[in-house]
């Protein structure tokens, strides 16, 4: 089988790949993450003891979920509600609203879209995937749910219930999860699919967005789309590979062929607790991948994160219009370290021996 | 055939004389004789002499689901009665605060895992973190719990594979988004199906739906058909 010819060979140790993961800014970007989170807790808290419950959780996603803050990021949040309607729902959303709308100064409101600062409900997102319902607000939100979300105070119940649900749901619709012969897991087709489609709308909806803001914006979102964007995508394809490369997984299937599904949900639900940057991390390690690809990855993600952490640069970013592009010097900056970073995901993705033929299979066609 | 039984609590609130009776009547072949309340341990185990049990083929008893702390070393005591009977004693975490004082049961205390209401034991992280510190302790697996943490089934899986060697006895009941112990519906069934296989048939299963004595019966067979392993089998063929 095409899935099943390669061996694991770790080239690049685990120390090697923990000392990627301490290239500056990262670890400052991790820590400023977590005592934003901590910080944000405090200050609902202060003005509304016990906001989420056993049903509802208090969801963060971009970087402050990614452990990639920096001085100017977006606090993009969702009230997640999974358990009976209450109409006292909305009115605990408008108070957490209001909390970080009067510390706006702090916490920068998220983007005009909608995608984010309401309510959500597990019902949709578990429910409508694929098919008319499934609208670009609900596949964001689920997507960036299982790939960059986190909670906010000690309720992470609903949160953990609906990422669960939403990938037993990927993989209720897979007919076959194993290989022919039984010995590994395949790619699960369906979830990989979703990934592949939502990065493919990031990019479709970065000309829509072009359109409608008359070009506002253009450079920080262009930004965003060659480095974060496509991290996450790349991480997304990384868990689903690992589905079928990883050989701690494929063990537990020789030994027990029973409850095989949920054993892989709780694989998946493993991996994406993950940051993306750390699921890089773990290929590397885990896939041999030969430090100068882990190194040129990690340097370039690493100056992006210095970039957007420089207010000058980043309100130059922000301010540039397509048209400036191609002379603006922070954006060749951010040109010439994309350019490293898909450099690195091409060698990883089109060129590692055990990676590579799952690029080619599941990736294009 | 599994040997599944009622706990007193579920049949009648407080009065484990008349949820006795019941079970006469229906010819229910496990009892878990229930404690919940701390008011209520003392008295229960004050009667044990007098009532009739030798109809049953297995016998379990539920310590209060919450105590007071100053109450920790009265309950211990009063269990030992109940200890020297060899009945499973079954235990929530978050009731006990010094588990030490709780080690010298053995694997008599059997440990529940937890609704979403409580703090801790509802995951296999939390339960393998508790039998670090109560490594003889057995596990009474709470189904109906583990559906209600995680509608997937797949903690409840994980839970079962990682403490397989534990399992003494099953709580199954369908437990409501309030935490209440209903009878098991048509959805909870298809949910126990997908992990029935890894409950040994061995294993007393007690009820804990909240039913009247005329549906008892009804109960325990929409049980077996949760518990059967043909059925799961036809789902989970991939």
């Amino acid at each position: 089988m095409l899935e099943s010819r390669f061996m694991s060979r770790s080239e690049t140790s685990a120390s090697i790949v923990s000392e990627f993961l301490q290239l500056a800014p990262l670890p400052s970007a991790r820590a400023a993450a977590a005592r934003i989170r901590e910080e944000l807790d405090l200050l609902l808290y202060a003005d509304i003891p016990k906001y989420t419950s056993e049903d509802t959780s208090l969801v963060v996603f971009g970087s402050l979920a990614r452990g990639e803050w920096t001085s100017a990021s977006d606090l993009d949040w969702t009230y997640l509600i999974d358990g009976q309607a209450n109409s006292d729902h909305l009115v605990i959303e408008q108070k957490i609203r209001r909390v970080f709308e009067d510390n706006k100064k702090q916490f920068r409101a998220p983007s005009q879209a909608g995608t984010f600062g309401n309510m959500a409900f597990s019902h949709d997102i578990i429910h409508q995937i694929g098919g008319q319902n499934d609208t670009n607000k609900n596949t964001t939100q689920r997507i960036l749910l299982l790939l960059e979300s986190t909670t906010i105070g000690k309720n992470s119940q609903a949160h953990e219930r609906v990422i669960k649900g939403v990938i037993n749901r990927y993989l209720e619709e897979d007919n076959h999860l194993f290989v022919e012969d039984g010995t590994r897991y395949r790619v699960p087709r369906f979830l990989l699919n979703d990934i592949v489609r939502f990065w493919r709308t990031m990019a479709v909806d970065f000309a829509s967005k072009q359109r409608d803001r008359a070009g506002e914006g253009w450079g920080l979102r262009n930004a965003k789309l060659r480095m974060s964007r496509k991290l996450i995508f790349a991480s997304g394809l990384l868990v689903c590979f690992g589905c079928n490369l990883d050989s701690q997984l494929q063990k537990k299937i020789s030994a027990d062929k029973s409850a095989t599904r949920l054993d892989l949900v709780n694989y998946i639900r493993d991996q994406i607790k993950l940051t993306p940057l750390e699921v890089l991390a773990k290929a590397i390690e885990q896939y041999g991948v030969s430090k100068n690809v882990g190194e040129e990855l990690f340097r370039a993600y690493a100056e992006f994160l210095m970039i957007l952490d420089n207010q000058p640069s980043r309100d130059q970013l922000k301010e540039l219009r397509a048209a400036d592009s191609r002379t603006d010097p922070v954006f060749k900056r951010v040109r010439k370290i994309s350019e490293a970073f898909e450099r690195a995901l091409d060698l990883l993705f089109f060129e590692n021996p055990q990676i590579a033929p799952l690029t080619r299979k599941y990736g294009v066609f | 055939m599994r040997l599944i039984g009622f706990s007193t609590g579920a049949l009648t609130r407080s009065d484990f004389r008349t949820a006795l009776q019941i079970m006469a009547r229906t010819h229910v072949q496990a009892v878990e004789l229930s404690a919940l309340r701390q008011n209520e341990l003392i008295p229960l185990i004050e009667d044990l002499n007098d009532m009739e049990l030798r109809e049953f083929r297995y016998i379990a008893f539920h310590a209060p689901s919450l105590m007071d702390c100053d109450f920790e070393p009265v309950a211990i005591k009063a269990l030992s009665e109940v200890a020297l009977r060899e009945w499973p004693m079954i235990m929530h975490p978050d009731a006990m605060y010094d588990l030490s004082r709780w080690e010298h049961f053995g694997d008599l205390l059997c440990i529940e895992n937890m609704d979403k209401r409580k703090p801790i034991g509802q995951t296999l992280a939390h339960l393998s973190e508790i039998f670090k510190f109560l490594p003889r302790a057995s596990l009474c697996f709470d189904i109906g719990h583990a559906r209600q943490v995680d509608p997937t089934m797949s903690e409840a899986a994980a839970i079962l594979k990682c403490h397989k060697g534990r399992l003494r006895q099953l709580h199954i009941s369908e437990v409501n988004s309030q935490s209440k112990h209903d009878p098991l519906s048509f959805e909870s069934i298809l949910a126990f199906q997908k992990v029935a296989h890894l409950i040994p048939e061995t294993v007393p299963v007690i009820v804990e739906s909240r039913v009247n004595e005329d549906a008892v019966d009804e109960e325990i067979q929409n049980v077996r058909k949760a518990l059967a392993v043909e059925n799961v089998l036809a789902l989970a063929g991939d």
